[in-house]
């Protein structure tokens, strides 16, 4: 039995040796969503990071806890990755706008819906994402080729995400006080440690 | 909080597998990175890029995992409630960095399942000094301090480099580094600035600790073909020798004025090179730690072992209500 310091494993009564490993199911980690956050009222939403989670809503708590505890926001976005159309990346100083083919003009038929598309543009390579705004088509790539008309005279953009707005989880501005942090928790700020003090305290003391 | 990725447990001899990439590809490719731009997952990459860069980032991952063993241990005997509960903010802090890490690493193609498949059987590393134990509150300290500051330095350097979702993740890893930095600065100077047995009981930490730390960030770099082209990738930013050396002088100082002392005779600085001397570190106990023959390897992969199969039926509950497997791989 593996012996240890903690008495909390301790008590576990762990095998010594490496038990043989069931295998795991395909897929047992769920599918990944894609986060974005508002650094404060008003602030464009900007990609965060994604996260794994086997819903929406689960996701939403995953990324509040991944992406809100240390780093204050006031407003969260999360949209399955599957969801999300997206354009090659072209270079630092292009625009992707200029490279993005036309689709051909839709045969005539029953016209689809259209709908709100969420338009995300990185502007810098190793930067994240943001929201640039919101266009009515009736695909992706008809979302794509009406925010090259909306925002296509923006520059630099490496590479854009489009996504349904249908496909988005969104807080509720009425349910903002999850996103504020008690005072109290000073304690994980850099600037709360007065290290210095006691340390030119000891020097005196001792010189 | 991670130690530097050795690039020697690449034969020497191995190939670098270039002659297989398409050479207009790869100039434009090593073109975008002197420029300074970024790497994103869409990109073409050679192989060796996206392999090295696995490598790297799953044993970031897997040291945010397992280091938050050693310290997390002592959430439940912190001396006092401030203290227990910035000690197991840090903690959590370190758990969501692995999250992070894992994402990043999994936008190359290996899966989180993968990667946490091949820790909990061995297969691939983490920082070695996580296979020591915490026999005391003093030892949780130096962790939360010194290890930390070799991880930041690191990190610092590993966050110039060039692959897009690797920089977004550290970016965000190194702002929440800084208060673990303070924090545990501020536990360790609490102890050595306090009473007899506290400080005693602070400089026995340290002698433990010190012979770890100065494995930290690895043995010297060999001067290899691999090497070279890692460094010109913005793969690897700095040589061990120099994190060491930066680690060295930035914390060798702090370290003194609080009256502890460092269990090492041969530590100074040389004046003429700028260089501090120190006695080599036994790096034949590194290989050997490893390779699994350490303190705390056991332990650590067993209690990692057990999370893993204590939450398998909550997997298997969510999964049930689930359509067929959809996309895993994050986009960015």
């Amino acid at each position: 039995m593996l012996s240890s310091l903690d008495p909390r494993i301790a008590r576990l009564a762990l095998p010594d040796a490496p038990a043989a490993l069931q295998p795991k199911a395909a897929f047992d980690q769920f599918e990944t969503y894609e986060v974005f956050h508002q650094k404060k009222d008003g602030a464009p939403f900007s990609y965060v990071g994604p996260v794994h989670a086997p819903s929406a809503d689960v996701a939403f708590l995953f990324a509040k806890e991944q992406y809100s505890r240390r780093a204050a926001c006031s407003g969260m976005w999360v949209v399955p990755t599957s969801a999300i159309s997206l354009t090659r990346y072209v270079g630092d100083q292009e625009s992707v706008y200029d490279v993005v083919p036309t689709p051909a003009p839709e045969a005539p038929g029953v016209p689809a819906e259209s709908e709100d598309y969420l338009i995300f543009h990185l502007k810098k390579r190793g930067k994240a994402h943001t929201h640039v705004g919101a266009v009515q088509a009736t695909s992706a790539a008809d979302a794509l080729e009406q925010a090259k008309r909306a925002f296509g005279e923006q520059r630099p953009v490496v590479n854009v995400w489009v996504m349904r707005r249908a496909d988005v989880l969104t807080s509720e501005l009425e349910d903002r006080d999850i996103w504020s942090t008690t005072p109290e928790k000073k304690y994980r700020d850099a600037i709360a440690y007065k290290v210095q003090d006691r340390i030119d305290r000891f020097k005196q003391e001792h010189s | 909080m991670y130690g530097s990725v050795s690039t020697h447990d690449i034969p020497a001899q191995a190939s670098t597998g270039l002659e297989n990439e398409d050479p207009q590809l790869l100039a434009e490719f090593e073109a975008r990175i002197a420029r300074g731009e970024k790497i994103e997952p869409d990109d073409y990459m050679p192989a060796l890029y996206r392999k090295q860069l696995i490598r790297m980032i799953e044993q970031h991952a897997h040291s945010e995992i397992i280091g938050s063993l050693p310290e997390g241990t002592w959430i439940t005997r912190a001396p006092g409630f401030r203290r227990k509960m910035a000690q197991m903010a840090k903690v959590q802090d370190e758990v969501g960095h692995a999250q992070l890490l894992y994402s990043a690493a999994e936008t190359l193609g290996k899966s989180r399942e993968e990667m946490l498949t091949d820790l909990i059987t061995g297969k691939s590393k983490y920082s070695n000094v996580f296979n020591y134990p915490t026999p005391t509150w003093a030892d949780s300290n130096v962790i939360s301090w010194l290890i930390d500051a070799g991880a930041i330095v690191n990190q610092m350097a590993n966050a110039r480099g060039s692959y897009g979702p690797y920089c977004r993740a550290l970016e965000r890893i190194c702002a929440e580094e800084s208060f673990h930095l303070k924090y545990g600065h501020d536990a360790v100077v609490h102890m050595a600035t306090g009473t007899p047995v506290q400080r005693r009981m602070m400089q026995e930490a340290l002698n433990r600790w010190w012979p770890p730390i100065m494995t930290f960030f690895g043995p010297a770099d060999k001067a290899s073909q691999h090497t070279e082209i890692l460094m010109r990738w913005k793969v690897k930013m700095a040589s061990n020798d120099d994190c060491r050396q930066q680690f060295l002088d930035m914390y060798v100082p702090k370290i003194l004025e609080i009256g502890l002392t460092i269990p090492d005779p041969n530590l100074r600085k040389n004046e003429e090179t700028g260089k501090w001397e120190y006695t080599e570190p036994d790096w034949e106990e590194l290989r050997r730690v490893i390779n699994g023959d350490g303190p705390c390897n056991q332990e650590r992969l067993a209690v990692r072992r057990a999370a893993e199969e204590n939450g398998a039926w909550v997997r298997r509950a969510l999964q049930a209500k689930r359509q067929a497997p959809k996309a895993v791989r994050p986009l960015a």
